[in-house]
């Protein structure tokens, strides 16, 4: 059966919801304080989940104390993990974190273009072909986001090359935050690490939707996909 | 360095004690100072300063609600009567009469940091509401910020430590259109400021705790510009085999979290006196400084001690710091606590700062010596600071110690005893008049007013900043409809490891109780109630929580009417069959001018939670069709008092909405045994500010549909002389039902007995359209209406 690490940070607040979703889809999880992780966690795991919330809280640069928390405690085992096949999944703040360490393509998460907190449902179109994330959804669907900091931007041009290099998962369909190109979701270019700032744990459910006439699937909300996508791709 | 000192009271004069509270800031009267000499020449020796603010923050009426357990001599119009305790009288003796009948459903009340129901065979739930009005007006966001971390550790610290699911904020503010001139007095924030700070403070706290916002209300008027009203909210899950706990000698006493610092010095003495310009100045001290992620630290330990087992009694840190955290757990068995071990934000305190210091993020543990080492680990696990404060004993006195000085050392079961408070009340019904003349001929422009004034616009850029969906919970949500932006005014949380789910509710209505207090009570248990039902909750489970504010109490006609008012919600709470399992007070609401005293009105805050027995029950408040039938359920009389519409007329002196609390309780149940658990309902959607109208309006906001409405076939029993009264009166125990129209004679049948009608249906337009006499009297494009609604706010927030 695939692991799942969950690295909880002090501040990480999805941490709950967001192991539901992965034993959901059939992960055995291990949810894990970072202070008391240790490289063997990452070893045994085949999927590292870093999930939404406000790590020490992203008093500074969003993400930027918990990627060196991380890398005080795992040093480079998350790199490895990544070389070696593994998965990552960065959600929110973890998508954030994600970021920072390197193993996503560079960008920045910075303050919403309305320079707010927004908690609101977003549109979504499905980019990169190869997601195993994204492998069961439509080519639109929606899911909830809420954050201050979601609006990706890079250096000049590399947006629009991630867009053609395969490594944009998702655009939003109308831009709440400002993100660069539209984009809510980037992977590496195998599609194995995947940060968004939407929450698909927070859309496990159809009672999970504002509306309860909801006409999409009778038994899952288009969130849990996300989660099984990645288990059959790495079962 | 000494770091206190003794402080003779035991030969002082009247007028020397009374001053050395002054200058102490003590908040204490005469006659408790001269309790307080007594007490000391009895013991035989002089107190310490930290004796001496320990008996004050016991005895605040932050902590000690002296107001409502006062004996009150009351005079109405029927004559004089002696209250003993407005608390016992009209509050918890209901409350535990309700009890006798419904066992098995509150599991705890009165005693613990808030109240427990029944949701399941194994899972309690539980809400507390707390107030932070003082601390917000003087720094906005500070203030709010504490306000809700503050509620959050009661929950944490209820039980052996309840898991914080959702929050509710309320406030009430000043408009934030008010012009600058309007605010007199140096230091003063403008209403828009402190609604800007309010908003910012509980979602800084309550975003990064991760706890959703669920619930809420912002009141809007003058008589708050100077005494801002900021209600904060927790519900919380716990095991029912971990709420019981107990302290017993020989365990370790142990502080988990933020360090002790001087801010939050005398918050509980400074919140229980009035406000004056210089409180802007010299109380800056008394507002503490927030530190959520600190926070969010210490739950992740506290939960996951007490599923480890390792609690035997968690109290917060809350008003009066250590002091009333120990006070607490150590007053029956007795104990010492060392001050010096103490972690600290800064060096140079003296032994009272260090003990009622109001320092954030601090949770006060006892636990057996032997799992010190396990919760020690826990703390290291989670990047938390824990110490060893102390350990209780056998003694029954509290012993404690600074630099092995005994710096104070008290036998608490005296101190408790506070003296009773006298007080004189007073109140003079008001006309109340029926029928007055009102111009209905432009009632679709009274409908755009009404939904562009403050009191009814959409709350949305407000609740947008609030993170109403962490934790994956959130099944009815405080938006919905098509686009997610229609009004739904209670909350339902799914509870983890239950079928079985949580709903939550409020009603603030104190424009209604500046005439009618009595009616202000009764009507807002009703539509807290009435909200709670139209969630699917089932109307034999619900609990309440009443919280008070208001201005002077020793203003006999503003005593009066909270007064009143809590005769009203005893009522009510009988009728309804549902307790109050937790309540708070705050009093001193209001400011010194030049022009004399501003009170704020006497404000009531219901909130209520129930169980909701299955995810089927839960609707929404929200059209899902557009060829639905509609229904009204409930009366519709001329009593126009106290509604938006009058405030916005400037219409004085109407009959506030009069509850028939019984009557309305068997049709909501009538409504739920028959309609709403028999598949018969679609949606549903209370009356409530604005009237039938507002709502109609509200209720299409949904984008699903247009409506139309027929005013002749509104139930009534003394009918009207104006068509203003049916399309804006607020009269209580009304909703409109969206049902099949396939089902709509069996709902009919269903509500037979009760105050029910078919008044229209949806339709496949774009209009809403009410009509009298065959002729439409209002008529709107529902985009337009919508439009006026949800930017109503946009320019100021």
């Amino acid at each position: 059966m695939p692991h799942a690490l969950l690295l909880k940070y002090p501040g990480t607040n999805c941490d709950a919801e967001t192991e539901r979703a992965l034993i959901a889809a059939g992960f055995s999880t291990q949810v894990q304080p970072i202070a008391t992780a240790l490289p063997e966690h990452v070893r045994k795991a085949q999927l590292v989940v870093f999930s939404g919330g406000f790590s020490y809280g992203d008093y500074v640069m969003s993400g930027r104390l918990a990627q060196l928390e991380t890398e005080r405690f795992l040093g480079d085992a998350l790199h490895k993990h990544f070389a070696n096949g593994g998965f990552l999944f960065g959600i929110c703040n973890g998508f954030q974190i994600l970021t920072k360490l390197g193993i996503l393509p560079k960008a920045s998460l910075i303050w919403n273009k309305s320079e707010r907190f927004e908690c609101m449902w977003d549109k979504l179109v499905k980019v990169a072909p190869n997601s195993p994330y994204t492998t069961y959804l439509p080519a639109e669907f929606e899911l909830p986001s809420a954050h201050a900091e979601g609006r990706l931007v890079c250096e000049p041009g590399d947006a629009q090359k991630y867009l053609e290099g395969g490594c944009v998962a998702l655009q939003y369909a109308d831009n709440h935050n400002g993100s660069e190109l539209r984009i809510a979701g980037l992977q590496d270019p195998s599609g194995r690490a995947m940060g968004l700032m939407p929450h698909p744990e927070r859309f496990l459910r159809p009672r999970h939707h504002y509306d309860p006439d909801w006409a999409g699937d009778p038994d899952w909300g288009w969130g849990y996909y996300f989660f099984k996508g990645a288990f059959d791709a790495l079962k | 360095m000494a770091t206190y000192r003794t402080i003779p009271v035991r030969e002082l004069s009247e007028a020397e004690l009374t001053r050395l509270s002054q200058d102490m800031k003590l908040s204490l009267s005469t006659e408790d100072m001269l309790v307080v000499q007594q007490i000391f020449c009895e013991i035989g020796r002089e107190p310490t300063d930290v004796e001496l603010e320990v008996i004050a923050q016991t005895w605040s009426e932050h902590c000690k609600h002296r107001i409502f357990a006062a004996t009150v001599t009351h005079t109405t119009d029927a004559g004089t009567e002696e209250i003993h305790s407005m608390y016992k009288t009209f509050i918890q003796r209901p409350s535990k009469e309700i009890m006798a009948k419904k066992p098995g459903f509150v599991l705890s009340c009165f005693v613990d940091n808030a109240g427990f129901i029944r949701l399941d065979d194994r899972l309690s739930v539980c809400l507390k509401a707390e107030t932070h009005n003082h601390p917000s007006a003087i720094e906005p966001y500070a203030g709010a910020n504490t306000g809700l971390g503050g509620v959050i550790r009661d929950i944490l610290g209820a039980g052996k430590g309840a898991k914080p699911i959702a929050n509710l904020d309320v406030f009430c503010f000043g408009a934030p259109d008010t012009p600058q001139e309007m605010v007199e007095g140096h230091n003063i924030i403008h209403p828009l400021g402190i609604m800007r700070g309010v908003v910012h403070g509980v979602r800084d706290y309550g975003n990064r705790m991760g706890i959703p916002t669920t619930s809420g209300a912002i009141q809007f008027d003058p008589t708050y510009i100077y005494n801002p009203l900021v209600f904060c909210g927790t519900a919380g899950v716990i095991p029912q085999t971990d709420i019981a706990k107990e302290m017993k000698p020989g365990l370790a006493v142990v502080v988990i979290g933020g360090r002790t610092g001087k801010d939050g010095l005398h918050g509980a003495t400074f919140s229980s006196a009035a406000m004056g310009e210089a409180s802007h100045v010299e109380d800056q001290t008394a507002v503490q400084i927030g530190n959520p992620i600190e926070e969010k630290k210490t739950l992740d330990v506290i939960l996951e001690a007490r599923e480890r087992g390792l609690i035997e009694f968690v109290t917060d840190c809350g008003a009066g710091g250590f002091s009333s955290a120990a006070g607490e757990m150590l007053s029956e068995t007795g104990g010492n606590l060392y001050l010096e071990r103490a972690p600290l934000k800064e060096t140079n305190m003296l032994s009272w700062q260090i003990f009622l210091s109001e320092s954030q993020e601090r949770m006060v543990l006892a636990v057996k010596p032997e799992n010190l080492g396990e919760l020690q680990r826990l703390a290291d696990t989670f990047q938390t600071e824990m110490t060893v404060l102390g350990e209780s004993d056998d003694s029954g006195v509290l012993r404690v110690w600074h630099n092995g000085e005994l710096v104070c050392e008290l036998d608490n079961s005296k101190l408790h005893d506070a003296p009773t408070k006298k007080l004189t009340s007073v109140f003079k019904a008001s006309p109340a008049l029926t029928g007055v003349t009102l111009d209905d001929s432009h009632l679709t422009a009274d409908l755009k007013q009404l939904l562009g004034d403050f009191a009814i616009v959409s709350r949305e850029p407000i609740i947008r900043e609030y993170d109403h969906e962490v934790q994956g919970n959130t099944v009815l949500k405080p938006l919905a409809g098509a686009s997610a932006d229609a009004p739904q005014d209670a909350s339902v949380i799914d509870i983890d490891g239950s079928e079985k789910l949580m709903s939550l509710a409020l009603a603030i209505l104190p424009e209604w109780g500046k005439t009618d207090p009595y009616a202000m009570g009764t009507g807002t248990v009703d539509e807290t109630v009435r909200q709670l039902v139209l969630a699917g909750t089932n109307p034999e489970k619900i609990a309440l929580l009443d919280n008070f504010c208001m201005g002077n109490p020793e203003c006999p006609t503003e005593l009066g009417r909270i007064v009143e008012c809590a005769k009203g919600i005893r009522e009510a709470a009988l009728a309804y069959g549902a307790p109050y399992v937790s309540g708070k007070d705050s009093f001193y609401n209001y400011f010194e001018t030049e022009d004399g005293p501003v009170n704020i009105p006497v404000t009531f805050l219901c909130s209520g939670f129930g169980v909701v027995e299955e995810q089927e029950h839960v609707h929404g408040m929200s059209l899902r069709r557009n060829d639905s039938v509609i229904f009204i359920v409930g009366n519709t009389e001329d009593e126009m008092g106290g509604s938006v519409y009058a405030r916005v007329k400037g219409v004085k002196d109407c009959k506030v909405p009069q509850t028939d609390c019984a009557k309305n309780f068997s049709v909501y149940k009538t409504y739920y045994d028959k309609a709403l658990t028999q598949g018969l309902v679609l949606s549903a959607h209370d009356l409530s500010e604005g009237g039938l109208a507002v709502a109609a309006a509200e209720f299409a906001f949904s984008g699903k549909g247009g409506l139309t409405l027929d005013l002749d076939k509104l139930p009534t029993v003394g009918g009207w002389k104006n068509l203003a009264v049916p399309c804006f009166a607020e009269s209580t125990g009304r909703f409109l039902v969206e049902v099949d129209a396939d089902l709509a004679d069996d709902f009919e049948a269903a509500m037979a007995g009760t105050p029910c009608a078919r008044i229209g249906s949806a339709t496949a337009g774009d209009e809403l359209v009410i009509t009298a006499g065959g002729a439409p009297v209002v008529q709107a494009k529902i985009a337009d209406l919508k439009n006026i609604w949800k930017h109503g706010l946009t320019p100021y927030y």
